[in-house]
C-alpha cells in the first residue's frame, strides 16, 4: 500500500507513470494565486465534464480558497463542508485506490502538501435507455427491461419493492474488469443458508474478467457439466421482484441487463411470466399443451424413427400407408434422413441467429425453397420427416426461457441415436437415464426436479393448474416468474 | 479416471449402435397385408391368399388416388399344410417382407368350414403375438374366398377395406377376430360369423361390378362347422340378443295395414334371466333399445300421447314376436349364439359342470323367452304424417 506523499510534484509522477500511454486520463495542475498547486485527475468519457468545470473549477479559479482558513492539512474537510456544491464527495489516503476511483470515472483532487485527495463521484457515462424487452416479451405486463447499468437496475427493482429488508449487498469480481456485482433478498423471506452459500460461492470466482453474468453463473453452479442450466435469468424486473418475493435470490451483474435468480428447478424453467398475466383457466390448458410440446421437442423424431422402422404395426393402418407412400423412393434409411434433416434445422437456426438483418429474406427463400420444396421433390427427403422436423422445432420454442429449451436440442440427437439403434426398448432407455440424471441435479439446496421428485403433492398440482391468486389452495409462494 | 469413464461411455454406446441397427425395418421393405383368404384346395391342403397393398397406388397424392386402370393391390396365393408353410412360399414370391399387423379381413370360404378344422387354423392367429386381433372374420358363400379378395370395390379400391368399413358402418366392429376366439374358447358360447355374398351390381350406366355384401350370419356348432345361415336380419337380430349390439333399426307395418312406422334403435342392450332365478331350463331373455321415429306413413297423430303409448306398445309386441321367432329358429339349428350357457354357467355353476358336454343338445330343450323393453325417444319433428 502506497500512501500520498506530501510532495504532489511526486505524486504526479506515480500516477503518470500509472496512467502512462493511455489518452483518455487527464491529468490537470491547477496553481491558485501563486502557491496552492491543486491536481486535478480523471477519465474523460466517464465523468461528467460540465458538472466538474460548473461546480468546482469555477469557484476556485475565480473565487479562490474560501478565506478563514490557514492549515492547508484541512483541504479535504474543506471540500466536504464548502467548497464542493456535489453531494457524493469522500476523502481518501491510499495512491493505488486513487487510482482505482479515478478507472471507475471519479475527480479526483490532490493538493500539495495535503496527504489526503478528494474524491468527487461525478461519474457519468453514455447508457442505453430502459426499452422494452426483445428477448422476454410478454403480452401483459410491464415493458420495462433491464439494461447494462447495474444502478439503473437496482433502482428499477427497489421502485418495485418499496420495503428496508429488501438488501443489495455489493461485491466487485475480476481482476482487471472489477465488475460490480448485486446480490439482492428481502431479508427474512430468503433462506440464509442459499445466501451465504451464494456469498462464499462469489468470494470464490477467481476469474480475470466478468463480460456477463452468464460468466457468474457458469461459476457458481452446482453442477457445471449438466446440459440443464440450474440459474434462471431474465431482463424483466417483474420476474425478479416475484422471485425476491418467493424467497428467492437474485444477482445483478454491471454491464448486462441479464439478472440471476436463483435457486432455479426444471419446471420453472417450462413456465412463462404470461401465466400470472392472464386468466388461470386459459393458462392451465396453454400449461398443458407447452408440456405436450417440451415433450414433442425432444422425442418426436425417436419416436417418428422408432415407431416406422421398429414398430410399424403400432402406426394406425392409414398413417402407416401414407408413411409408406410417401418413403417409397427415399434412398436413405429413415433414421439417417431423420438426423440429416435435424442438422440441417440447427443449421439454419444458428445462421439465423448471425444473419446480418439485411440478408434475412434470402435465409428464408433457401431454407423454405431449396431445403423444404426441392428436396421433398427431388425425392431425397420424405414429406413425413420433414413436418416431424418442423413440428419439433416449432415445438421447442413453445418454451418461454430460452436457455430452458437449449438442452431440449441436444437431448434430442442422443434420443434419436439411442432410438435409431434399438427401438422403443432404447427410447425407453434414454427417458430413463434422462430422468436419473434430472433428479440427481441440485440448484442452491433445491432438487431440480421437484415438487416431481421429491414429490410434494400440493406443489404438483401447480405445474399443470394455475390456480386463481386468491385461492387457499394457492402456495403462498408461487407467483410470476 | 474421467477419460476411462468418457472412454467406456462412448464404446458402449458405439457397441449398442453397431448391434442393434440391423434391426430395422423401413417401411419401403414390408409388404403389408390388409386382407388374408383362406380357401380349402383339391388336394387337401389349404390355399393361403395375401391381399398386399401397393403404399404407390393407394396413397392419394393429388386427384383423388390411383387412376383407373393401375390396381392398388395385389393377391398372392400358396397352398400348404398350415398358414405359415403357405406364408413361406408366400414370401418367396415378394421382394418385401410380409406385415400382417395391419391386416383388416380374414375371409374363409364355405368349403373350407365344411372339410377342414377351422379351430386349428386360428391357432396361429391366437399364438403369434404381432397379430393385433383386431381383424374381422368373415364367412365367404358360394365361391372362392381369394376371388372376393380379388375384386376391387368401387369407392374404396381394397375389398378388404370395403368389408372392414362395411360391417363397421353396420356397428359390427365386435366381430373380430378376438371376439370369435373369446367365443370358441369358452364353452357356453357358439360364435356367429358374418356371411358375405358376391354379387353383381351395376355401378353406373355403363358398367357393372361384382363386389362383396353382407348377406347374412352363420351359426357355428362346437366344432366350428356351419349349422344353418340366418339372413340378414335374423342374424342381427340374434347379434343384439347376443349382446353384440348389432341391430340397426326395424319398420313395422301398422294394425290395421294402413301404412308402417320405422324406428332407428339405440343403446341396445339384454339381460338373461332364470325364471325365478332356480330353474336353468326356463329362460326369460330381456332386450332393451330406445327407439327413435324415422318415418310415419300411418295416419296416426303423435302429437297425442294416447297414441305413443300405443304405439309403443306395438312396437314391443312386434319386436318380441320378431325376436322370438329368431330364437326359435336357432333353437332348431342347435348353437347356443346368446351365450345363455355361459350365463347359466355364472348362475348355476354346479348344475352347469353336468350339463356342458351336451349343451348344444339340452339347448335345444331349453324354454327361452325373449322380452322386449323398448322406448321411444323421440318423435323427430312433425306429428302427423305429412300431408296436405
Amino acid at each position: 500500500m502506497r500512501f500520498i506523499s506530501k510532495s504532489i510534484q511526486e505524486n504526479e509522477k506515480y500516477l503518470k507513470e500509472k496512467f502512462n500511454r493511455s489518452s483518455d486520463i487527464v491529468i490537470r495542475t491547477l496553481v491558485l494565486k501563486n502557491e496552492t498547486i491543486l491536481l486535478f485527475i480523471y477519465l474523460e468519457g466517464l465523468t461528467k465534464v460540465q458538472s466538474v468545470e460548473e461546480n468546482i473549477l469555477k469557484p476556485l479559479i475565480f473565487s479562490g480558497l474560501p478565506s478563514g482558513i490557514d492549515v492547508i492539512e484541512s483541504l479535504s474537510e474543506m471540500l466536504r463542508r464548502e467548497w464542493v456544491p456535489l453531494t457524493n464527495v469522500k476523502s481518501e489516503r491510499s495512491l493505488e485506490e486513487l487510482v482505482q476511483h479515478v478507472l471507475k470515472g471519479s475527480l479526483v483532487i490532490l493538493a500539495d502538501g495535503e496527504t489526503s485527495a478528494v474524491i468527487a463521484q461525478v461519474q457519468d457515462f453514455e447508457k442505453r435507455s430502459i426499452q422494452e424487452s426483445q428477448k422476454e416479451s410478454t403480452l401483459r405486463g410491464t415493458k420495462e427491461a433491464f439494461v447494462e447499468s447495474i444502478r439503473t437496475n437496482t433502482s428499477l427493482i427497489r421502485r418495485r419493492i418499496i420495503h428496508p429488508q429488501l438488501k443489495m449487498e455489493s461485491s466487485t469480481i475480476g481482476t482487471y474488469t472489477q465488475t460490480e456485482v448485486v446480490l439482492a433478498y428481502i431479508q427474512g423471506h430468503a433462506d440464509e443458508s442459499v445466501i451465504s452459500q451464494v456469498r462464499t460461492r462469489l468470494e470464490k470466482i477467481d476469474a480475470d474478467g466478468v463480460i456477463d453474468s452468464a460468466y457468474i453463473e457458469e461459476w457458481i453452479e452446482n453442477n457445471p457439466l449438466s446440459m440443464f442450466s440450474q440459474i434462471q435469468n431474465t431482463e424483466r424486473p417483474d420476474i425478479v421482484t416475484a422471485c425476491l418475493l418467493e424467497g428467492k435470490v437474485a444477482i445483478i451483474t454491471n454491464g448486462t441487463p441479464f439478472v440471476l435468480i436463483l435457486p432455479f428447478t426444471f419446471w420453472e424453467g417450462l413456465q412463462s411470466a404470461d401465466d400470472f398475466f392472464e386468466r388461470f383457466v386459459f393458462i392451465t390448458l396453454t400449461r398443458i399443451i407447452r408440456y405436450l410440446m417440451t415433450f414433442i421437442s425432444f422425442a418426436l423424431p425417436a419416436i417418428y424413427v422408432a415407431l416406422t422402422t421398429f414398430h410399424p404395426e403400432m402406426v394406425p393402418r392409414q398413417l402407416m400407408f401414407s408413411i409408406a407412400a410417401a418413403r417409397e423412393n427415399s434412398p436413405f434409411p429413415t433414421f439417417f434422413e431423420v438426423f440429416l434433416m435435424m442438422v440441417v434445422f440447427d443449421g439454419l437456426q444458428e445462421a439465423g441467429v448471425h444473419l446480418p438483418n439485411r440478408l434475412g429474406p434470402v435465409m428464408s427463400i433457401i431454407g423454405a425453397l431449396i431445403i423444404g420444396q426441392a428436396a421433398v421433390e427431388a425425392g431425397i427427403i420424405s414429406t413425413p420427416i420433414i413436418i416431424v422436423i418442423s413440428l419439433t422445432g416449432v415445438a421447442g420454442y413453445t418454451i418461454a426461457r430460452y436457455s430452458a429449451t437449449l438442452p431440449f436440442r441436444i437431448i434430442r440427437y442422443l434420443m434419436l441415436f439411442i432410438t435409431g439403434a434399438l427401438g422403443f426398448f432404447g427410447f425407453a432407455f434414454g427417458i430413463i437415464i434422462l430422468l436419473i440424471h434430472l433428479v440427481t441435479l441440485e440448484s442452491f439446496g433445491t432438487p431440480y426436479f421437484s415438487p416431481v421428485a421429491p414429490f410434494d403433492g400440493k406443489k404438483i398440482k401447480n405445474l399443470v393448474i394455475r390456480s386463481p391468486l386468491w385461492s387457499k389452495n394457492r402456495q403462498k409462494k408461487e407467483s410470476v416468474k | 479416471m474421467r477419460r476411462r469413464i468418457i472412454f467406456t461411455f462412448i464404446s458402449f454406446f458405439l457397441l449398442i449402435l453397431a448391434s442393434g441397427c440391423e434391426n430395422f425395418v423401413e417401411p419401403n421393405q414390408l409388404a403389408f397385408v390388409i386382407g388374408t383368404a383362406l380357401d380349402h384346395d383339391e388336394s387337401g391342403v389349404i390355399e393361403v391368399s395375401h391381399q398386399i397393398v401397393i403404399p404407390s397406388q393407394i396413397s392419394g397424392s393429388e386427384g383423388g388416388g390411383s387412376s383407373s386402370g393401375s390396381e392398388s393391390f395385389i393377391v398372392l396365393s400358396a397352398k400348404g399344410k398350415d398358414i405359415i408353410e403357405a406364408n413361406r412360399k408366400i414370401q418367396r414370391k415378394m421382394s418385401r417382407r410380409l406385415m400382417e399387423n395391419h391386416r383388416i379381413l380374414i375371409a374363409l370360404s364355405e368349403e373350407l368350414f365344411e372339410k377342414h378344422d377351422v379351430s386349428q387354423l386360428f391357432d396361429k392367429l391366437n399364438r403369434d403375438p404381432a397379430n393385433n386381433l383386431r381383424d374381422i372374420t368373415i364367412m365367404i358363400k358360394g365361391g372362392n374366398a381369394r376371388d372376393f379378395l380379388m375384386q376391387g370395390h368401387p369407392m374404396d379400391h381394397l375389398s378388404s377395406v370395403a368389408a372392414g368399413k362395411e360391417m363397421k358402418l353396420s356397428r359390427m366392429s365386435k366381430f373380430t377376430s378376438k371376439q370369435l376366439a373369446i367365443d370358441i374358447l369358452s364353452d357356453g358360447y357358439r360364435p356367429l360369423i358374418p356371411v358375405f355374398n358376391v354379387e353383381e351390381i351395376q355401378v353406373s350406366s355403363n358398367k357393372k361390378q361384382s363386389i362383396g355384401l353382407l348377406s347374412g350370419f352363420a351359426v357355428m356348432n362346437k366344432d366350428l362347422k356351419v349349422s344353418g345361415i340366418l339372413d340378414d336380419v335374423e342374424g342381427s337380430e340374434a347379434a343384439w340378443m347376443a349382446g353384440k349390439r348389432t341391430f340397426q333399426g326395424i319398420t313395422i307395418p301398422w294394425k290395421d295395414g294402413k301404412g308402417a312406422l320405422s324406428f332407428r334403435f339405440s343403446r341396445l342392450k339384454r339381460q338373461i334371466h332364470s325364471v325365478k332365478g332356480e330353474d336353468p331350463n326356463h329362460i326369460i331373455l330381456t332386450v332393451k333399445a330406445q327407439a327413435y321415429l324415422l318415418e310415419n306413413t300411418t295416419p296416426l297423430d303423435l302429437y297425442e300421447v294416447e297414441n305413443i303409448v300405443e304405439v309403443q306398445k306395438y312396437l314391443n309386441e312386434q319386436v318380441q314376436k320378431e325376436l322370438q321367432q329368431t330364437v326359435d329358429k336357432v333353437q332348431e339349428l342347435g348353437p347356443d349364439v346368446f351365450g345363455i350357457g355361459e350365463h347359466l354357467h355364472r348362475e348355476f355353476p354346479y348344475w352347469w359342470k353336468s350339463q356342458k358336454d351336451e349343451w348344444d343338445d339340452n339347448f335345444k330343450e331349453t324354454n327361452v323367452t325373449v322380452k322386449a323393453k323398448i322406448r321411444i325417444r323421440s318423435l323427430g319433428t312433425s306429428g302427423k304424417r305429412f300431408s296436405k
